[in-house]
């Protein structure tokens, strides 16, 4: 083959490759395509877009969750703390016309941790949309929001009891909505994940209880499963109320002891919850109330106790049904001051399903859209042991274009 | 413990086709909603009044702001999407005037037709010279706009580029009805004419008055009138006051004398009325949107209440 029936015969591949991806004529084929974009004339010396180029570059945001607190009772040691709650990174940007991505980052300070990266598809049409990668779950009103932009210092007491602090997976979710009437508004979606087990508390003592995981590699059957149904309507010129049903399914998993080496195999759960919320604003937008709350309940295997803690601990598996709740009313002064009460109670995944109550009031002041302070005044009570009591002032602030993918 | 799966995945099968069952049917329920008219909808009253002026029987306008609000900070209702997944066109101020609601809005409906770069999104601050563009886009300066002031809904000149727009967008969309359009934009291009001129003989009297305004939304006003704005309440935009700011705003209103205090209804809070007891400062409510006070459900009528309040509160004209 001469030097000219070469060049000829790689004309195909090259055109190719810079139909899809806009390549350099030196990609060889078989190697991984180039994604340069579009030209962006007047932007480079060389009046292309290259790999140098800036212009495409994904929106950045930086979040920090700053939490000092007093806390006394629940027979640990009185007093305060400090400390830097979350730095979050966040980036993202279009992808292409039909779908977009974001990533999350989050650190305490000093691990840093991918909270979240996937992307939302929307290329199918109609009100379709298929979001992939690792995310939050679509559970309830609150699930899917990071802890830093709750309305609360912490999640209610009933999630974090039942479904856990924050419940993200690998996985893929289809969401999609429907108008019934003029001012109605239905969604629903299913998500299929790797695993929606609540990760592993800071707290956890291997010696004290078991942990509970689920199998890397399993059949789709024991995949994890969610489902959501939500309606949304307009009451009057003020008013909205939202209602939902959602389901976390585990149809696996299992709990291990370390010290004794005992297993507890084919552990299943499932969480339900029905939540309700209205809101109401003032003809100014200026006042505003919300009420709202959700009713979990938790089957299968809900909890787990270790007998005879040490070499000799066997795991006892808890078949109770566990139920929860929260509700909460919150009131906007103006457009910068707010205050709320919530009240949650739960059975907890312990073992013995113990009852356990939280009270929070909570005042929270925007200094403006970017930059937040409140004070969450929590009391918590629990069977067999002491109530205890946290006063926490919380402050947040959102650097850049911030918005994470969290839906209706 | 023993699982049958198959009678899981049976279950879950059941479930997810009854849930497609009734998603169809309502979705069927809802597509099935059709008209012959232009379906639009409209971001503030102000445009919903423009686009009926023009558009008369062969459009259907639902909008989302509230005569009372504040276009910032405006929260969707469920209307508002199924409204935007329906329609034909939607018309904004843009300049970010509507940022907290038209791109989640447009990223929920997921209407092509009515997406940026199509004929149904009609932007009606195009072409419009905006005031206040920053220089430098940083939010140590608070809220800013990067495009500039959008508030061009309370200029005397705005109902002009507003309408321009709108029967651009109209046409674009409904090019059939072009010449229906089109004579229906002269009649209101008449009524502007002589609201236009109502409007300058009253602002002759008031050029050079000092006045302060909560937020800056009547900067076009301030400048077609000769207005001289001497500060804000908001120490920068979208930023509430805070008591030093108010009590160097205070000092600055006693300086300045016969201040008059330009208010939003959303904005018409406790800190004017501590300026104007403090100061005794004059504070006049104006109408920032159309359909919010009564006489204001027409832009121009919204505009004759604007001047009228002005008259009155700088000391000529009837009051009303």
């Amino acid at each position: 083959m001469n030097s000219r029936t070469a060049f000829l015969s790689a004309i195909p591949f090259t055109l190719c490759a810079s139909a899809s991806a806009q390549s350099t004529p030196f990609q060889t084929p078989g190697m991984p395509a180039q994604t340069y974009g579009a030209q962006a004339s007047g932007q480079t010396d060389m009046s292309q877009a290259n790999r140098f180029s800036s212009v495409f570059n994904p929106a950045f945001s930086f979040v920090g969750d700053f939490v000092a607190d007093y806390r006394s009772g629940g027979g640990e040691p009185a007093g305060w703390d400090m400390k830097l709650r979350s730095l979050e990174v966040m980036a993202q940007a279009w992808v292409d016309p039909t779908a977009w991505a974001y990533f999350v980052a989050n650190s305490d300070g000093e691990a840093l941790n991918v909270e979240e990266g996937a992307v939302h598809y929307t290329g199918l049409g109609g009100h379709n949309t298929i979001r992939a990668g690792k995310f939050f779950i679509d559970f309830g009103k609150q699930m899917q929001t990071h802890v830093h932009e709750l309305r609360t210092v912490e999640r209610p007491l009933a999630l974090r009891a039942l479904l856990g602090e924050e419940i993200k997976g690998n996985g893929l979710e289809w969401d999609d909505w429907g108008a019934a009437g003029d001012s109605t508004a239905v969604r629903w979606s299913v998500g299929v994940f790797d695993n929606l087990l609540p990760e592993t508390p800071a707290d956890f003592d291997p010696t004290l209880t078991a942990s509970p995981s689920i199998l890397e590699r399993k059949s789709a059957g024991d995949l994890n499963f969610t489902a959501r149904l939500t309606g949304f309507t307009d009451v009057g010129e003020n008013g909205t109320l939202q209602a939902g049903a959602s389901a976390r399914v585990i149809p696996s998993y299992q709990a291990d002891y370390s010290p004794s080496g005992d297993q507890a195999a084919d552990l299943r759960n499932t969480v339900v919850g029905a939540d309700i919320t209205y809101g109401w604003k003032s003809d100014t937008g200026v006042n505003a109330f919300t009420l709202g709350g959700e009713y979990l309940i938790s089957s299968g295997d809900t909890g787990f106790s270790v007998t005879n803690p040490g070499g000799a601990g066997t795991i006892a598996v808890d078949q109770s049904t566990l139920h929860g709740w929260f509700a909460f009313a919150d009131y906007a002064l103006d457009q910068n001051n707010s205050f709320g009460l919530q009240y949650s109670a739960t059975e907890l995944p312990d073992g013995s399903a113990s009852n356990a109550t939280e009270a929070d009031v909570y005042f929270t002041h925007s200094f403006s859209e970017f930059q937040r302070i409140r004070l969450d005044l929590t009391s918590y009570d629990q069977d067999g042991s002491d109530p205890s009591f946290r006063a926490a002032i919380q402050y947040s602030f959102i650097v850049g274009a911030h918005g994470h993918g969290v839906n209706w | 413990m023993h699982i049958n799966l198959n009678s899981t995945a049976t279950t879950m099968n059941t479930i997810l086709r009854r849930l497609f069952l009734v998603f169809a049917l309502l979705v069927s329920s809802a597509t099935s909603y059709a008209g012959d008219k232009l379906k639009v909808v409209a971001t503030i009253p102000d445009l919903a009044d423009i686009v009926r002026e023009i558009g008369g029987d062969r459009v259907e306008v639902s909008t989302i702001c509230k005569g009372l609000e504040n276009a910032h900070l405006v929260t969707p209702k469920p209307s508002h999407l199924v409204a935007m997944s329906r329609a034909d066109m939607l018309v904004q101020i843009g300049l970010s005037l509507e940022t907290a609601f038209v791109p989640g809005l447009l990223e929920g409906a997921q209407n092509e037709r009515i997406q940026p770069g199509k004929p149904g999104f009609v932007n009606t601050s195009e072409g419009w010279e905006p005031l206040d563009v920053p220089k430098i886009l940083d939010r140590k300066f608070g809220d800013v706009h990067p495009q500039g002031n959008p508030h061009m809904n309370v200029s005397p000149k705005g109902g002009r580029q507003m309408a321009a727009r709108v029967l651009a967008g109209l046409i674009a969309n409904d090019p059939g009805s072009k010449a229906a359009y089109e004579a229906r934009f002269a009649e209101y291009s008449k009524k502007l004419d002589e609201a236009e001129k109502r409007w300058a003989e009253m602002e002759k009297a008031w050029a050079g008055r000092k006045v302060i305004v909560y937020h800056k939304e009547y900067d076009y006003l301030i400048e077609a009138c000769g207005l001289k704005l001497v500060g804000s309440i908001e120490p920068k935009p979208g930023s509430a006051p805070t008591a030093s700011s108010l009590a160097e705003l205070i000092d600055s209103v006693k300086r300045e004398k016969d201040v008059t205090i330009f208010t939003a209804p959303w904005s018409n809070n406790q800190a004017v009325a501590r300026i104007v007891e403090e100061t005794g400062a004059k504070s006049v409510e104006l109408p920032n949107m159309c359909a919010g006070i009564p006489g204001t459900e027409t832009w121009i009528g919204m505009m004759d209440l604007v001047h009228q309040r002005l008259s009155q509160a700088f000391g000529s004209g009837p009051s009303r």
